[in-house]
Formats: C-alpha cells, sequence, structure tokens
C-alpha cells in the first residue's frame, strides 16, 4: 500500500512500532540476560569486576539472578508473543526459502566483493537463515532457563540428569547467542546492510535503497504502484543497478539525511510522473 | 577472651537432668541407620549427648570422617596453577591433619562453646559440617551443576565437574564448602584464567547410605549423639527432644530449613555469641534463605511464556479483524 512509501522524504517503512518493539524488548532483555547471566558465573569477583565503581552489585548472586529472572520475563513474553502473533497471521518473510542456502554463499561472497548481489525481498536469504539460527538458540535458552528456573523455586531436588542437561545446554547456548549476537551486529555493520540500521530505530529505511536492493519487497508492498518495483527490477537487469551502485558507494555510507544522498538522483523519475 | 553467657542455671540443670533421662531410654531403641538411604532423609545433633570425645586425640567423628573422606581426594598438581588475577590458591594438601576447622580434608570439626552453668564454666560441644539445606542456593545455582540436592536430601558435589569457583561457598550462610586447589577438571580447560580446583563438604555419605549404611561419623560416635533416619522421624523426635528438656532447635527453619536439626539445652544466639568463628569455622546464628527473595520473580518467568502467547494470540485477531474492516470499506 502506498502508505508505507514517502517519496517525499524518499523513506519506505520497514517494521511497524509493534515489531520495533519486539525487537528492541528481545534486544535490550538479551542483552541484560547476558551481562548478568555472565554474573552468574563466578567471575565478577576472581576478575575484580566487583572493584569497578558501580559494580559492586556484580558480585552478588542474588542480585544478578533478580535481574537475570526479571529480563526472562520480558524476553520470554516477547518470543512467544512474536511466534504466536506472526505465526497466526502468517508473516512468513524471515522464513528460509528453498535455495536460501546457496543464495546466501552467492551474497556473502559480494560482501567480499566478488559478483553482484540478486534483487532481494524483503530480507537476504542469509537474514532468513539467521533468522531461524536465532531463533533455535533463543528456544534452547529458554527452554532449558525454564528448567533451572522451576528447579529453583518449586524442584531443589530434580532429577540431577535433567539439572544437568538443563544446565550445560543452557551454557553451550548461551556461548552460541553471544556469537549470533556478534554476527548480528557484525553483519549490520558491513557497508551493504548499514542502511537498514535506521530502520531498526525508525521503522523505516531509504527509499531509493529498497529500489535497489529490496525490488521485489517493494513490488510486493505496493500492488497499487507497482511502477516503481518495476522500474526497480527492469533497472537492475539493465545493468543501471551497476551505476547506481556506485554512486551510492561513493557516498561513503551516509544514509540518513534525505536528500543529500545520491539516491535521490538515482530514483527513477517515472515514478514520480506516475502519481 | 570469650564472652560469657548466663544461661538461666535452674532451667539448664533441669534440662540436663531430662537430656540424661530420655538419653538413656532413647538411646538404644533410636533406629541410627537411614534405613537403605531411601526417602527423604534427616540428621539430629543432640547436644547434650556430645562430650566431645575429650578423652580421646581426637573426636570419633573427626577422625572416621578423616579416615573415610581425606584419602578420597587426588593429590593436587605440582606447582598449582596461580589463578589470573587474584593469585589466590588455596592448598591445604600439606595440612590435611588440621581438624579445628573445616577444611578440603576435614569434613566435619567439633565447635566448643562456653557457657555459665551451675558447676561453674561448663563446655558445649558442636559437630559443624554441612546441614544439607532443604533449598540450598549452593546447589541449584551451581553453574555446572556440579552440586546437585537429592531425593534423599544429601546435597553432593561431583569432584569430577566441578571448577572450584568457590560460588557455592559464597552462596552458603555458613560458607561450608572449602576449596583445595590443583585438583579437577578446570585443570584441563584454562587453569589461570577459569575455576581454581574443587569444592568439598560433607556428602553426608552419599556412597554409603545407598548401600544401606550410616554415615561414618554417627557410626562412629560412642555418645551416640547423632542420628540419621526417615526425616518425618527426625524431626517428630527433634521436636519431642527439645520439648523435654525445654531447649532448642537450630537447622529447622535455617537457610529455609535444613536436614540437620541441632538439640540443644543452651539457646543457640547464646552459643553463636561465643563460638569461635571465621573461615571454615560456621556461627549459628539465625541465618535467611536470601533466595527466597527471588522466588515471585521465578514464578513470573514461568508464567511469561503464558502471557506472550495470550498477548500473541489477542494482538492476532485485533489485527485481523482490523484487516477485515478495511477490507470491506475497500469493497464499498
Ligand atoms: C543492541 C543491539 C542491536 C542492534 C543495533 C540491532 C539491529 C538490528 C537491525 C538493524 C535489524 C534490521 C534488519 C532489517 O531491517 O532487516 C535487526 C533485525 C533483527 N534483530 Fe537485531 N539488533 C540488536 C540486537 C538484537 C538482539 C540482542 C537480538 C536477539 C535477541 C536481535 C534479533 C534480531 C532479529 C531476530 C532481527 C530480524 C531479522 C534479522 O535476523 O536480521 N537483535 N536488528
Ligand atoms: C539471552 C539469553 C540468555 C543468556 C545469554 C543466559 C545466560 C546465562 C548464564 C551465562 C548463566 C550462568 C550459568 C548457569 O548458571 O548456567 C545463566 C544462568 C541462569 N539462567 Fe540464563 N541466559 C539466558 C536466558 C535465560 C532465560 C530466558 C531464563 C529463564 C527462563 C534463564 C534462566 C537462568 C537461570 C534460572 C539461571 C541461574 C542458574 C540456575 O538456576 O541454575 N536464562 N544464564
Ligand atoms: S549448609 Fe551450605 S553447603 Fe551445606 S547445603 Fe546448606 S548452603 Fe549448601
Ligand atoms: S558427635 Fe560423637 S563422635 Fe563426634 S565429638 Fe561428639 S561424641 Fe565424639
Amino acid at each position: 500500500m502506498s502508505e508505507y512509501i514517502n517519496e517525499e522524504k524518499n523513506r519506505v517503512a520497514r517494521h511497524g512500532a509493534l515489531e520495533l518493539a519486539e525487537h528492541w524488548a528481545l534486544a535490550l532483555s538479551g542483552l541484560a540476560l547476558l551481562l548478568s547471566g555472565l554474573f552468574e558465573l563466578p567471575m565478577a569477583a576472581r576478575f575484580k569486576i566487583t572493584s569497578l565503581p558501580g559494580f559492586g552489585w556484580s558480585g552478588d548472586f542474588i542480585v544478578s539472578l533478580s535481574i537475570h529472572y526479571i529480563a526472562s520475563v520480558v524476553f520470554i513474553a516477547a518470543a512467544a508473543f512474536h511466534l504466536v502473533y506472526h505465526g497466526l497471521l502468517q508473516e512468513r518473510g524471515l522464513l528460509p526459502q528453498e535455495g536460501d542456502l546457496k543464495a546466501s554463499v552467492e551474497v556473502v561472497k559480494t560482501f567480499f566483493g566478488k559478483g553482484e548481489e540478486p534483487p532481494f525481498a524483503k530480507y537476504l536469504p542469509e537474514q532468513r537463515l539467521a533468522y531461524v539460527g536465532m531463533a533455535f538458540i533463543i528456544a534452547v535458552v529458554i527452554i532449558t532457563g525454564l528448567v533451572k528456573t522451576y528447579k529453583n523455586v518449586y524442584a531443589p531436588d530434580l532429577s540431577h540428569g535433567l539439572v544437568l542437561w538443563a544446565t550445560w545446554l543452557h551454557n553451550i547456548f548461551f556461548v552460541l547467542f553471544i556469537l549470533a549476537f556478534a554476527g548480528h551486529i557484525g553483519a549490520i555493520v558491513l557497508k551493504p546492510n548499514r542502511p537498514m540500521v535506521r530502520g531498526i530505530f525508525t521503522g523505516s529505511v531509504r527509499l531509493d535503497y529498497a529500489a535497489r536492493r529490496h525490488p521485489l519487497w517493494l513490488a510486493q508492498l505496493d500492488a497499487s504502484a507497482p511502477a516503481l518495483a518495476v522500474e526497480a527490477v527492469e533497472a537492475l537487469e539493465s545493468g543501471e543497478t551497476a551505476a547506481v551502485m556506485t554512486e551510492e558507494g561513493s557516498a561513503n555510507g551516509a544514509d540518513d539525511a534525505p536528500g543529500e544522498t545520491p539516491g535521490d538522483t538515482a530514483r527513477p523519475a517515472a515514478t514520480k510522473d506516475e502519481r | 577472651m570469650k564472652k560469657r553467657v548466663n544461661v538461666n542455671r535452674r532451667g539448664f540443670l533441669k534440662s540436663l537432668a531430662a537430656a540424661t533421662a530420655i538419653g538413656t531410654a532413647g538411646a538404644l531403641n533410636v533406629p541410627r541407620t537411614a534405613e537403605a538411604g531411601e526417602g527423604k532423609l534427616a540428621t539430629l545433633i543432640d547436644l547434650t549427648r556430645c562430650n566431645g570425645c575429650v578423652d580421646k586425640e581426637s573426636p570419633a567423628c573427626v577422625s572416621a570422617c578423616k579416615k573415610i573422606k581425606a584419602g578420597s581426594l587426588p593429590e593436587p598438581v605440582d606447582p598449582i596453577p596461580v589463578p589470573f588475577p587474584t593469585r589466590k590458591v588455596e592448598d591445604w594438601s600439606k595440612k590435611k591433619e588440621v581438624a579445628h576447622r573445616l577444611t578440603p580434608y576435614n569434613l566435619i570439626y567439633v565447635q566448643q562453646a562456653q557457657v555459665d552453668a551451675d558447676g561453674g564454666p561448663k563446655t558445649l560441644f558442636i559437630p559443624r559440617r554441612c546441614m544439607h539445606c532443604d533449598n540450598p542456593a549452593c546447589a541449584t545455582l551451581c553453574p555446572f551443576a556440579a552440586n546437585h540436592k537429592f531425593e534423599n536430601g544429601a546435597v553432593v558435589i561431583d569432584p569430577e565437574t566441578c571448577f572450584g569457583g568457590a560460588k557455592c561457598q559464597t552462596l552458603c550462610p555458613w560458607q561450608i564448602p572449602q576449596r583445595q586447589s590443583g585438583i579437577g577438571v578446570y585443570l584441563k580447560v584454562m587453569p589461570t584464567m577459569m575455576g581454581n580446583g574443587i569444592m568439598v563438604k560433607c556428602d553426608l555419605c552419599t556412597d554409603l547410605l545407598k548401600e544401606g549404611k550410616t554415615p561414618a561419623c554417627i557410626e562412629a560416635c560412642p555418645q551416640k549423639a547423632m542420628s540419621i533416619g526417615p526425616r518425618s522421624e527426625i524431626y517428630a523426635r527433634a521436636e519431642a527432644l527439645a520439648a523435654k528438656i525445654g531447649g532448642y532447635i537450630y537447622g529447622k527453619t535455617e537457610n529455609g530449613g535444613t536436614s540437620t536439626l541441632y538439640v540443644s539445652a543452651v539457646p543457640f544466639d547464646k552459643l553463636d555469641a561465643v563460638v569461635h568463628r571465621g573461615p571454615g569455622e560456621p556461627g549459628l546464628g539465625a541465618v535467611k534463605r536470601r533466595m527466597a527473595g527471588t522466588d515471585g520473580m521465578g514464578k513470573a518467568v514461568l508464567a511469561a511464556p503464558v502471557i506472550g502467547i495470550a498477548a500473541g494470540v489477542a494482538g492476532a485477531f485485533a489485527a485481523l479483524s482490523k484487516r477485515k474492516d478495511r477490507l470491506k470499506k475497500e469493497k464499498r
């Protein structure tokens, strides 16, 4: 729907308020879980973190457990909401599709300057794969965390086998979570992906960026203004992209202030006429 | 320069007399065995009976425990890796004979408390070891599940998986677990960066319990000051004993309840005030289970999936009906 696209400002809405709230509830509580979880390991006192100003509490395992619990409530509720809400609405843009694995390899190669990117839908193929990976990691820390919590509150003498499984899986998967988080940050820091960063803070990305990189998304998004997307795809196919891309490249990643980007000029003029 | 405590003398005498009475009557028909170690167990330590084995070189319970446990630890590596950055190595392997406090090689010791009684000052002897608490943070919060509370009530540290991080010691209100550096899996990972040995404490002779035998200290005591049995029976006996002597119980509510009940004719806060305290020498004060404060939040965590699912269903239906409305409008 055209309500998503604001040509004046060169913006296209990428995430709704709800999606932003979900992302940040998960991200902030996830970071709180990471920090408090690490302090649940006997390391704050050992590495003298307790003597840093403002970190005296880090050696108190009951305090870190309380923080871990509070963050868990947000984390679990957000994850469960996400699963049920988007599941029921059949919103599957982030789920992997056939051929994503192969396509991801190609796309990752382009990050290192090899070959050219194919036109994307809303999400990149490797983003969809990363999403499933992250979802799996989150599911395991949540399930094992729930077992650990149940043991703490109701059953200190829970079967040792179960407690061992829950504890060690929690430990292995919190390490995987740290790696996945690092990968996530690493991915958005990559230059071609950087325009997505403003999206996760404000909800919208540059229209020229979307037109150039995510034409399949725009086509889907705005059935009432197909010209923009068609135009973009045509542009891509006719090799005009190369020009657009180099221009973009020389804009040294400036991606926020509207009007100052070369994208404005690169935007197909035809769409303006159309409206 | 120990403080003296004035205990009501007549009460003390009376309770002493009562204690001797039930002592002689009850001692022999009291089951001291763990009945094959099944079901929930508890132990009773009767301070009116313990005489500290003053006639012996070392208390019988302490020697028995040392005999069965001290040799079971492997020798630490030499040199012991120095942990970064604290450089704190705890090595008791050359002081295995120490018996006046808890060490990795001394899992029970007999504490002394001087109190004023009728015939002048009197010394009470208090065998001290892990209390095997009902919901012990030392075990439930172990990051490797190396320390665990078992169905029979015993709280046991597995020396094979313990890293010696001493979180259990920090969380125990009596700081019972003691560290021996230079032993354990941590040596195979990053010995100077992670872990620092293994933690050791009384495990209620869990191996003996499995064979239906009695823990070594209980078996060894010539005074029959300690006993083990089904939890409900031990609790009932402790109550009855305390009622008879007009005495006091320690371990029933401390740290949220334990499976070790001390019965004494002298109030425990008085004993707490006079016992020698320090590392490996726990007090006898009133201690709360600090982790209880997190139980409410823990319950909220367990409810969080339901909250999230309910919100997701409600949200999805709201969004669907909005979509329908919009489609209707667009059709018109
Ligand atoms: C503070 C740090 C974080 C920043 C700056 C950040 C940034 C971003 C950005 C820019 C996107 C947009 C991708 C797009 O528009 O397609 C995104 C998506 C996403 N983020 Fe984060 N994020 C952070 C932390 C986290 C954490 C901790 C988690 C996990 C718990 C997480 C999970 C996700 C997921 C699942 C997506 C959806 C799509 C994808 O996998 O890329 N984020 N994030
Ligand atoms: C991003 C997600 C998470 C990370 C990075 C994380 C990390 C950690 C770490 C490092 C520890 C200390 C090691 C250990 O005790 O095993 C820990 C402990 C713990 N975690 Fe998490 N955790 C996460 C999510 C959760 C969730 C969702 C829950 C609850 C459902 C949870 C419940 C617990 C509990 C109760 C402990 C305390 C130790 C215990 O009870 O055994 N964690 N976590
Ligand atoms: S006395 Fe200390 S070490 Fe023993 S079970 Fe209780 S908390 Fe754990
Ligand atoms: S409990 Fe028994 S064995 Fe231990 S010191 Fe007292 S009398 Fe001796």
